[in-house]
């Protein structure tokens, strides 16, 4: 839902930036601490509750996950792993899949649909439903496989960081029900330091490997996760350097350009040639009847 | 054929060249040669609109610089939806075309003589071994075969990306895309080559007839066999 009165940063589509560039926010994050996840799913009936998101049947797959994915009415899953580790035996991974917020969108990026993703001044990623045209390009353009596409009304959908919270000053519903403490909401700066805080203590507690996760590769993220096994990311189901495919750049910003220049090309080529060649026609029509078009 | 006569109406007369070209094609009625038979310009704008309506519901969805394009269609929604059925359209209307001018259009050995710049430069001077259609015009129908052949195996991963890999669907972006430029290119080059650059060869695909003159100039060979043997 595109919000009236928060300023878009960046906006899909668009050949001229969707903002004045004028009105700046502090880029907001949450903060996941992985370590202390209980795994209650107290986040996830909040985010159902607060985004009028209909209740989900859970889906029994043998772990302590309620469904084996997001879907297109469930944004906010608390991912379960078992994981054998090497140096501190069996453990159990939760960790908090949603949209990350990136700060450099591969699904905008994708996006050919004008305005149906937009990016605010505070750096929150959000879809607005009546622009989305189903495409599902946002799909291939995230390195993290979050958008999802919703069969019956050919929409795509995924958590809006409480968009309509954040924006009159409250906390997502998320962070709102979280009893332990592992989600915390605000400004982005102060929050990775205080991941960095985290990780000095688990690296105390033995945890070496300890590391804060905000990938690089899109930009750094809105959701700044502290990872107890920070070299194994994929431990948690997180890829390890998560990318804006390169086709997607490719194609916004080698073949579109190209694009452009072959098809002038064609239009003035046929003009120019014409004028160099003029038209090939037979010579001697006094033969037939009619030297006609 | 059944001729309608009206009384008082002048006698009837042998049929007109459009008349002939209605069921039958490479034959000479008058001064004039069936070029294209009914059937094969029916298939030929059946492609046309197939291809013009899937460019224009696609264009927008390539750049907003085309938005204005999903107007003519009621938006881009019914653009993203009716861009997939048109192009399954034009691919099935393709086939039909492909396999109709197939024979037609088999390279032989005289082609190999063609040279696209030389022709280009429009000398009167035509290869006397230009069949009914020359080099330039089969590689432009297999290209074509090649082009949609490549737009429908994309469209497909594009229509369902939910059902391919992340590579297939990347993949499938940039080969969408390429196709639809080099069609792009292709079509305009098409279009002009029918119409202003070559007087006289429009009319083959709506009346279906040439003059002597025009098949003698740029279809020599097919102008004797037509003629029966006569160069002039």
């Amino acid at each position: 839902m595109a919000l009236q009165g928060l300023e878009i940063r960046r906006s899909s589509a668009s050949l001229r930036g969707g903002g004045t560039g004028l009105r700046k926010l502090p880029t907001v994050a949450k903060y996941i601490d992985t370590s202390t996840c209980i795994g209650c799913k107290a986040c996830e009936v909040a985010c159902q509750e607060w985004n009028d998101l209909p209740n989900a049947h859970t889906v029994q797959t043998g772990t302590y996950q309620t469904l084996p994915t997001m879907t297109a009415s469930f944004w906010n899953l608390i991912k379960f792993r078992e994981v054998e580790t090497p140096d501190h035996g069996l453990q159990w991974l939760m960790r908090k899949d949603q949209c990350m917020h990136c700060d450099d969108p591969g699904c905008l990026d994708a996006c050919p649909a004008p305005g149906a993703i937009v990016q605010y001044v505070n750096g929150i990623v959000d879809v607005d439903p009546e622009k989305c045209i189903g495409c599902q390009l946002c799909e291939t353009g995230c390195p993290f496989d979050v958008p999802r596409y919703a069969q019956g009304t050919n929409k795509m959908a995924k958590c809006t960081l409480c968009v309509d919270r954040v924006s009159v000053g409250l906390e997502p519903a998320c962070i709102k029900a979280c009893p332990t403490g592992c989600l915390q909401f605000g400004d982005k700066t102060a929050l990775l330091d205080m991941a960095r805080h985290r990780v000095e203590q688990l690296h105390a507690d033995g945890f070496a490997q300890a590391a804060v996760y905000d990938p690089q590769g899109v930009g750094g993220t809105g959701v700044i996760t502290v990872l107890k096994n920070g070299d194994h990311p994929e431990w948690y189901g997180l890829p390890r350097d998560p990318k804006v495919p390169t086709t997607v750049s490719v194609w916004k910003r080698v073949l579109h350009p190209i694009g452009f220049v072959a098809m002038a090309a064609a239009v003035f080529g046929a003009i120019g040639h014409f004028m160099a060649y003029g038209p090939k026609k037979p010579k001697d029509t006094s033969r037939e009847s009619g030297g006609e078009v | 054929m059944s001729e309608l006569r009206i009384p008082g109406a002048t006698p009837a007369r042998a049929p007109t060249a459009m008349q002939v070209g209605r069921d039958k094609e490479d034959v000479l009625v008058g001064d004039e040669i069936v070029r294209h038979r009914f059937s094969s310009r029916v298939i030929h704008w059946t492609v046309a609109v197939f291809f013009i309506t899937a460019l224009l519901t696609g264009m927008p969805i390539w750049s907003p610089v085309f938005g204005w394009m999903a107007n003519l269609f009621g938006g881009l929604s019914v653009c993203r939806w009716l861009h997939a059925w048109l192009g399954i359209a034009f691919v099935a209307s393709f086939l039909i075309m492909f396999v109709a001018w197939l024979r037609d259009m088999t390279f032989d050995k005289s082609d190999r003589r063609f040279n696209v710049f030389e022709y280009m430069k429009f000398s009167d001077k035509e290869d006397p071994d230009v069949g009914k259609y020359n080099a330039g015009q089969k590689f432009f129908f297999w290209a074509a075969g090649v082009g949609a052949l490549a737009l429908l195996l994309s469209g497909v991963v594009l229509w369902w990306p939910t059902y391919f890999s992340q590579g297939l669907r990347s993949a499938s972006i940039l080969l969408h895309d390429l196709a639809f430029i080099a069609f792009f290119v292709a079509i305009v080059g098409h279009i002009y080559l029918s119409t202003a650059a070559e007087p006289g060869t429009f009319r083959s695909m709506t009346r279906g007839t040439v003059t002597k003159s025009w098949a003698r100039l740029h279809h020599p060979r097919w102008y004797k066999e037509v003629t029966g043997g006569k160069a002039r």
